[in-house]
């Protein structure tokens, strides 16, 4: 339609715009790129949650909560020793863990440390020496607590003489451990080609020995739980190690796989002596001092069981005191 | 004079310019220019008023005062809207007819696309150029590398997180002789191989298995798929999966990917119970009272994702002639553990299948390996020829099946009394018959039979 002239303007425009049919913000050109940009959005969206993106990803494990945070672990013979001695044992291991029970304000052992025991005679060894139980009742104790961060292993000729240390403090703390470890250490004294790993850092060990003079010492270990760890025992409990009829059984299979398997050495620091493990005497260790966490007697045991029960009597006594001055 | 309208155009008649009509005594060249088909070109005025017609359908501000019909005055208006057959009434061509030059406009389908197109709104043009841009990118994109290189991205196609190992040159040095065979075998197997990881976008590492003083320790001879294992990990630091093959292996299937054939639906193929299929008989789960449920499970966690090695059984137990490890501390763990010294000074006597053997020995008794091992279906990844596991007849479990279009072949153990050659060309030849594109079956199925037909030889196209 033509019309000679355009329709005229009002000479008085409206103080206001008219109201169009749509809202205002949806023109049609802003409709075009508000598509556009939601194509794209949706484009992206498929690209970094594609099904083959997060598929392969590895299933996350929770880690351990940490309740209780540490467990005592110790393998009693009771076909040897008598029982006496083995109570004064399991209250040195109970009254350790029930001291770090007792949260401040708080009545109950909530969070508190466990103490495991097991029996020599309790696992089927396949034949093997009864000193392998040690290892097994390790991979027992994480069973139970599959929540503890830490286990510790003390053999039974042993005492825990200072109750005010922490395992998480007094060893495996990632900064004390840093200081704590020995790098570019012969696994096997005196002269093993094979030595401890220079870059390791405190916070990936999960597992820490002591060394005495006659190689690594399987009395007392800390192990941080985790899938590591199940690892690393079950592969020392494996058959072929105990059928080999190792001369110490399961404390030369270790030193087998600390050797062979840099998998166990990644993860493995040694720390001195006195930090978890020190000895009653001097002749074959380091010799135990006043204010350190424990002492084993170690040679003890190669006499036989009166020997320790006599040994352990000034101990017995020093614990006992020390546990109720804490 | 002063003009009702202005001048425009009319289709198919050029300019309605009254200048161009007006009866000037000339209304055609006097001499058309011979044009190429020997004919002179005139003005559509001109033959009009030649063909006797009454002149141009312009009566408005026409001159000429002659008596006209009712046709001859409508005589275009009408003929425009008819449907037209021919370009060649485009009024641009007038001009250019009878130069003497070659005209693409004579092109008949050329011309009338060109009448399409000139009749196209613009917006439908620009549809149509973006179309035509869409189909033009998705043409070079799987023609070019570009499709490659998607596929080996690890965001898009996710073909980097694969590599294949091959072992090739088994046995080779001082063992023994290579013939013209086993070179034979050796090639066909790397070219299948060297295929499918082009088209997938994978990696690919051929692993020298001849025999070789490689390490000090003399016990490890020939245990050396472990270390090149551990060696590709390293390698292709974006690898997450990897694949490896014996060179009597073939690919039968290259159009399957990993993913799609595998990965993607990992958890509908995998089974973790042995107890599904166990020719060992190894009791699973294991029940010692000191392991945590999930040891004991027989599923493991039961999500495919924890999968670090996926392998198959055949008749005897484990086969490694094709099996997947995935990058994990897990594996990294395994590789470690897979041989022992202490394991191999008890059992080298009785482990004729080395490797084999020592992870049926872990297995059966370590519950951290049970967890993380999954088992995927024989024919799903290492499909048997009827010459392996021949004991008990064809088992559907273990042989390939033409029908079903099995991935991959391995000829295991033929070169115990097997001919490996003969086995390997009739799988090559059946793998390419089977993948045949058209212009593959049109010149095979077609040109070839009906030149056979026709002169009575074969053919080979």
């Amino acid at each position: 339609m033509h019309f000679a002239y355009p329709p005229r303007k009002a000479s008085n425009p409206r103080p206001y715009l008219p109201r169009t049919s749509r809202l205002p913000g949806l023109r049609r050109s802003r409709l075009k790129v508000i598509a556009l940009a939601g194509l794209a959005f949706l484009a992206l969206v498929y690209l970094v949650a594609r099904p083959s993106g997060g598929r392969h990803g590895a299933a996350g494990r929770r880690p351990p909560s940490g309740s209780p945070p540490a467990v005592v672990v110790t393998v009693l013979d009771e076909k040897l020793y008598s029982t006496g001695y083995l109570d004064a044992v399991r209250e040195n291991r109970v009254q350790y863990a029930e001291k770090h029970g007792m949260l401040p304000g708080c009545a109950g052992a909530v969070g508190g440390y466990k103490a495991f025991f097991a029996n020599v005679g309790d696992y089927d060894l396949d034949g093997a020496p009864g000193s392998w139980t040690s290892v097994v009742a390790m991979r027992h104790a994480l069973t139970t607590f599959p929540d503890c961060r830490y286990v510790w292993f003390l053999d039974q000729n042993a005492f825990i003489m200072n109750p005010k240390l922490k395992i998480e403090d007094h060893v495996m703390k990632a900064s004390k451990l840093d200081g704590l470890m020995k790098k570019e250490f012969p696994v096997v004294p005196p002269d093993s080609i094979i030595k401890t790993f220079s870059h390791l850092k405190g916070k990936d060990v999960d597992v820490v020995f002591t060394q005495d003079k006659d190689g690594l010492s399987t009395g007392s270990f800390v192990l941080r739980n985790g899938e590591w760890a199940k690892f690393f025992l079950e592969t020392w409990f494996g058959p072929i190690y105990r059928a080999y009829n190792f001369q110490k059984a399961e404390t030369h299979a270790l030193e087998h796989i600390v050797q062979w398997h840099p998998t166990v050495l990644a993860k493995l620091a040694i720390v001195d002596q006195d930090v978890i493990n020190a000895y009653s005497k001097k002749t074959n260790g380091v010799e135990y001092k006043d204010g350190d966490i424990a002492v084993r007697l170690a040679e003890c045991a190669a006499v036989g069981p009166e020997a320790c029960e006599a040994e352990a009597q000034s101990f017995v006594q020093q614990w006992r005191k020390a546990f109720r001055n804490s | 004079m002063s003009l009702s309208r202005s001048p425009s155009p009319v289709p198919g008649g050029g300019w309605a310019s009254p200048g161009l009509n007006m009866a000037s005594g000339r209304s055609s060249p006097t001499r058309g220019f011979t044009g190429s088909n020997g004919t002179p070109v005139m003005w559509e005025s001109s033959r009009l008023k030649r063909n006797g017609a009454a002149g141009p359908g312009y009566p408005s501000f026409s001159t000429q005062k002659t008596q006209r019909g009712f046709f001859s005055r409508h005589m275009r208006r009408l003929s425009t809207t008819l449907p037209r057959f021919g370009a060649n009434t485009n009024y641009a061509d007038k001009e250019k007819l009878g130069r003497g030059r070659w005209s693409i406009h004579n092109v008949p389908l050329l011309g009338r696309i060109r009448a399409i197109m000139a009749r196209m709104g613009r917006k439908m043009k620009i549809r149509l150029l973006i179309l035509f841009f869409l189909l033009l990118s998705i043409i070079i994109f799987y023609n070019s590398p570009l499709i490659y290189y998607w596929r080996r991205t690890p965001w898009l196609g996710g073909g980097q997180k694969f590599v294949i190992i091959l072992g090739a040159n088994v046995g080779g040095g001082v063992m023994e002789w290579k013939g013209a065979r086993e070179w034979a075998i050796e090639r066909d197997s790397v070219r299948n191989k060297k295929k499918y990881v082009k088209n997938w976008g994978y990696d690919l590492e051929i692993v020298d298995m001849s025999t070789k003083k490689r390490y000090a320790h003399e016990w490890r001879e020939s245990w050396e798929k472990v270390d090149f294992v551990r060696t590709a990990l390293r390698k292709y630091p974006r690898a997450e999966w990897i694949w490896w093959l014996d060179l009597n292996t073939f690919i039968m299937e290259p159009t399957y990917s990993l993913q799609d054939h595998i990965f993607n639906t990992l958890d509908k193929h995998v089974y973790r119970d042995i107890n599904d299929y166990n020719p060992l008989n190894i009791s699973h789960p294991l029940t010692d009272a000191y392991l945590d449920p999930e040891s004991l499970s027989p599923v493991g966690d039961g999500d495919a994702r924890s999968v670090n090695l996926l392998l198959s059984q055949d008749c005897a137990g484990f086969n490694l002639g094709s099996f997947f490890v995935r990058r994990s501390d897990w594996t990294d763990r395994l590789l470690d553990l897979w041989w022992d010294p202490v394991a191999y000074e008890q059992k080298h006597m009785e482990w004729a299948h080395k490797e084999q053997d020592a992870l049926e020995q872990l297995y059966t008794s370590q519950a951290w390996i049970r967890k993380h091992t999954g088992f995927l279906p024989q024919r799903m990844i290492n499909s048997f020829p009827t010459g392996a596991c021949a004991d008990n007849g064809n088992d559907t479990r273990i042989h390939y099946a033409q029908a079903d279009r099995d991935f991959v072949v391995n000829m295991a153990g033929c070169e115990w009394g097997r001919d490996c050659w003969g086995e390997m060309y009739n799988f090559r030849e059946l793998s390419y018959y089977l993948n045949r594109m058209y212009w593959e079956i049109f010149k095979e199925d077609f040109v070839a039979v009906l030149w056979f037909k026709l002169t009575g030889q074969k053919v080979k196209l």
